[in-house]
């Protein structure tokens, strides 16, 4: 998968050309639909005033939206009439979003070099521990099935609930907005927890807007923590059969409510480690479970995690330590993390990824919620 | 389906208070309701002793810190402590001011025999909460212990221990929806086994924010594995120790001779709610207290 991006990356110069032909011929229409994070590189104005942008930390049409002329001008050491004509054009192509489809010969297709934009504007969302987001590239992904597992205790449930929180952070601050569907087949999930974690969220958000807007105007902080849990669906699950049925009905539930940009499954395993007579109808059913999961991750572009339970395997005569559901369950999921104590510390381990480097890195669970482990803090300061 | 409303159930969760408020204190408020908590320890370190009491102060009002509610005792370990209950109902009349009815009349007692018949047992207990005219509802199930059911009835085999490992989760996810249906708080107890080669195999494995779990001097592990651990929402731990006193009563070490003094922690192993602490406490007469340190 490496060897393809960077092929990918030398082949981009050549078309690059073509596509900047494409767009002046076009004049102020969006490629593709949606509006993406770098969406900035769009903008039909001259590559050398798009790089300034870029460098400048105005990545998206939407930053631009509320920067005036004379600040955009400084920021980017040009003109004030320049800066002005940049301003007229983002505002212009911003309202007129969606104007063209992508022309492509089958509905729905994509060419490789779509594909690649895709993934560099893929969105995240963070785990809150800067080690952990290190690791995954930025935290967890959208349109991904990311699977985690440990042994009880090690905070599955906590990363459950803090993801639940982190994707509502605002775009201002790098987050999502969105919403968060939780289905709770253990009764793991505490009311008292998730407001104990969203209240540091937001104190760390008010932290951070102190920090950074000191000269701009301040933006208001108008989020309180039951705001957070009001935009978290929660769903209890009794059974494997409703468990079934709830997948099922996601599509339809996230149709109605669009902004929903993860789901987790806390865990996928309770209920299908109870009953199962049958081992091949179980693995039948996990896998259509599964691909429904990654179904609804790609159709609206959400991040989907399962958090699933360790087992002892018998192999070879001694025991090993292995996520449970089995082997065929191992390939249901984009990413694999285990979480797993290394002396007194919290470790997780990138155990499969089609994209990321096998890597691991320390995190710890404190009373607000997810953070970078203790002994790191120190290289943290340094930096 | 629709979802639950999370602010609704900000307002109706609720603790059973343990009948101390230090250790209350250190459970966050007690043990809570629809979710099942696991309490470990080694024979005499005082499980029973907290599940009584716990049986006892469900009956106090919610305003005490009870769930104004009857309890369900099912207990495996025969026989059933029947004079320690009525020593710990009386003392728990005089403090509480309950002079009316008779505690003990609000903890139905079963023995529990074998796995399959405690759930046999579950299913009629739905039926029992629901149609029950019982003074107070049933909102505490007790499980005094788990472990003594799985302890002879399997072999140490694959076929065997996988057997073992369904009934776990079935056993679990039963208690889970009677939790979940009936806003139960379920304590259940377990027992504990010995390591004999640490960090090795199964019991090896560190689970919780403890790494490794003593008691009376020897490193221990709860019975029934990994599997029944994925099946329990919170662990507690009960470890007891020997310390020797240098001063008590006024006199000084070279008077008493040092005084071997019988110590015992409650340390919280995982819980979604908790963090990890622990807290001294002692059992006396009158039940279970924390010690403030």
């Amino acid at each position: 998968m490496k060897g393809f991006e960077v092929d990918l990356t030398r082949l981009r110069g050549g078309i690059f050309h073509f596509r900047r032909q494409k767009e002046d011929l076009r004049l102020g229409g969006i490629e593709s639909e949606g509006d993406e994070k770098m969406d900035v590189w769009r903008l039909p104005i001259s590559a050398s005033l798009r790089g300034k942008l870029i460098s400048a930390g105005y990545t998206s049409v939407t930053s631009l939206s509320s920067v005036s002329s004379a600040n955009l001008a400084q920021d980017l050491n040009i003109s004030n009439s320049e800066a002005l004509n940049v301003l007229k054009v983002a505002s212009h192509s911003g309202g007129s979003e969606c104007l063209n489809e992508n022309p492509s010969i089958i509905n729905g297709a994509q060419n490789a070099w779509d594909l690649l934009h895709e993934e560099e504007s893929l969105t995240h969302i963070t785990t809150s521990c800067a080690d952990l987001d290190g690791i995954l590239g930025g935290g967890i992904h959208c349109k991904e099935v990311t699977e985690i597992g440990g042994v009880p205790g090690i905070g599955k449930t906590q990363l459950g609930i803090q993801l639940a929180v982190n994707v509502q952070i605002p775009h201002e601050f790098g987050g999502l907005g969105g919403k968060a569907i939780y289905i709770d087949t253990e009764g793991s999930f505490m009311v008292e927890r998730a407001l104990q974690i969203a209240d540091a969220c937001i104190e760390d958000m008010s932290e951070y807007n102190r920090f950074l807007r000191k000269d701009c105007q301040p933006c208001q902080m108008k989020m309180e923590p039951k705001d957070i849990l009001e935009k978290i669906f929660y769903f209890r699950i009794c059974s494997y059969t409703e468990q079934i049925a709830l997948i099922n009905y996601l599509d339809k539930f996230i149709a109605e409510h669009k902004d929903v940009k993860v789901v987790v499954v806390d865990s996928v395993t309770f209920h299908f480690r109870q009953d199962f007579e049958d081992m091949a109808l179980r693995t039948r059913v996990l896998s259509e479970m599964a691909l429904k999961l990654m179904k609804l991750a790609k159709k609206f572009s959400l991040a989907v995690v399962l958090l699933n339970q360790v087992t002892m395997k018998h192999a070879e005569g001694s025991f090993q330590l292995t996520l449970a559901l089995g082997d065929s369950w191992s390939h249901s999921c984009t990413n694999r993390v285990i979480l797993y104590w290394k002396g007194d510390e919290r470790h997780a381990y990138i155990d499969k990824s089609p994209s990321l480097r096998s890597a691991s890195a320390p995190y710890s669970v404190t009373t607000r919620g997810i953070r970078n482990s203790a002994s790191s803090h120190k290289r943290i300061k340094m930096m | 389906m629709t979802p639950q409303n999370l602010l609704e159930n900000l307002s109706t969760i609720q603790k059973c208070s343990t009948g101390c408020p230090i250790l209350d204190r250190c459970l966050g408020g007690g043990i809570p309701c629809n979710s099942v908590t696991e309490v470990v320890a080694e024979s005499g370190s005082g499980k029973t002793q907290i599940c009584l009491q716990l049986a006892l102060h469900a009956q106090l009002p919610v305003s005490s810190g009870g769930l104004a509610a009857s309890s369900l005792y099912l207990y495996t370990e025969f026989p059933f402590p029947f004079r320690r209950l009525h020593q710990l109902s009386v003392a728990f009349r005089s403090s509480n001011c309950r002079s009316d009815e008779n505690p003990c009349d609000d903890i139905f007692v079963q023995s529990v025999h074998s796995a399959g018949e405690l759930l046999d047992i579950m299913s009629k207990t739905e039926s029992f909460i629901e149609n029950s005219r019982t003074r107070l509802p049933v909102r505490v199930i007790v499980i005094d212990s788990i472990a003594a059911l799985f302890r002879s009835e399997f072999d140490n085999t694959p076929v065997e221990l996988k057997r073992r490992s369904s009934l776990f989760f079935k056993i679990s996810a039963k208690l889970k929806a009677l939790a979940k249906r009936f806003n139960l708080a379920v304590l259940v107890t377990n027992q504990v086994v010995d390591l004999v080669v640490p960090d090795e195999g199964i019991n090896g494995l560190r689970i919780g924010n403890l790494g490794c779990l003593y008691s009376s001097g020897r490193r221990v592990c709860p019975a029934l594995g990994l599997a029944w651990a994925n099946c329990v929402n919170s662990r507690l731990f009960l470890s007891r120790y020997e310390e020797v006193v240098h001063e008590e009563n006024g006199k000084s070490y070279e008077e008493t001779g040092g005084v071997m003094k019988q110590m015992r922690q409650l340390h919280v192993v995982f819980a979604p709610h908790l963090p990890g602490s622990s807290c001294e406490f002692v059992i006396k007469k009158e039940g279970v207290f924390g010690v403030e340190r």
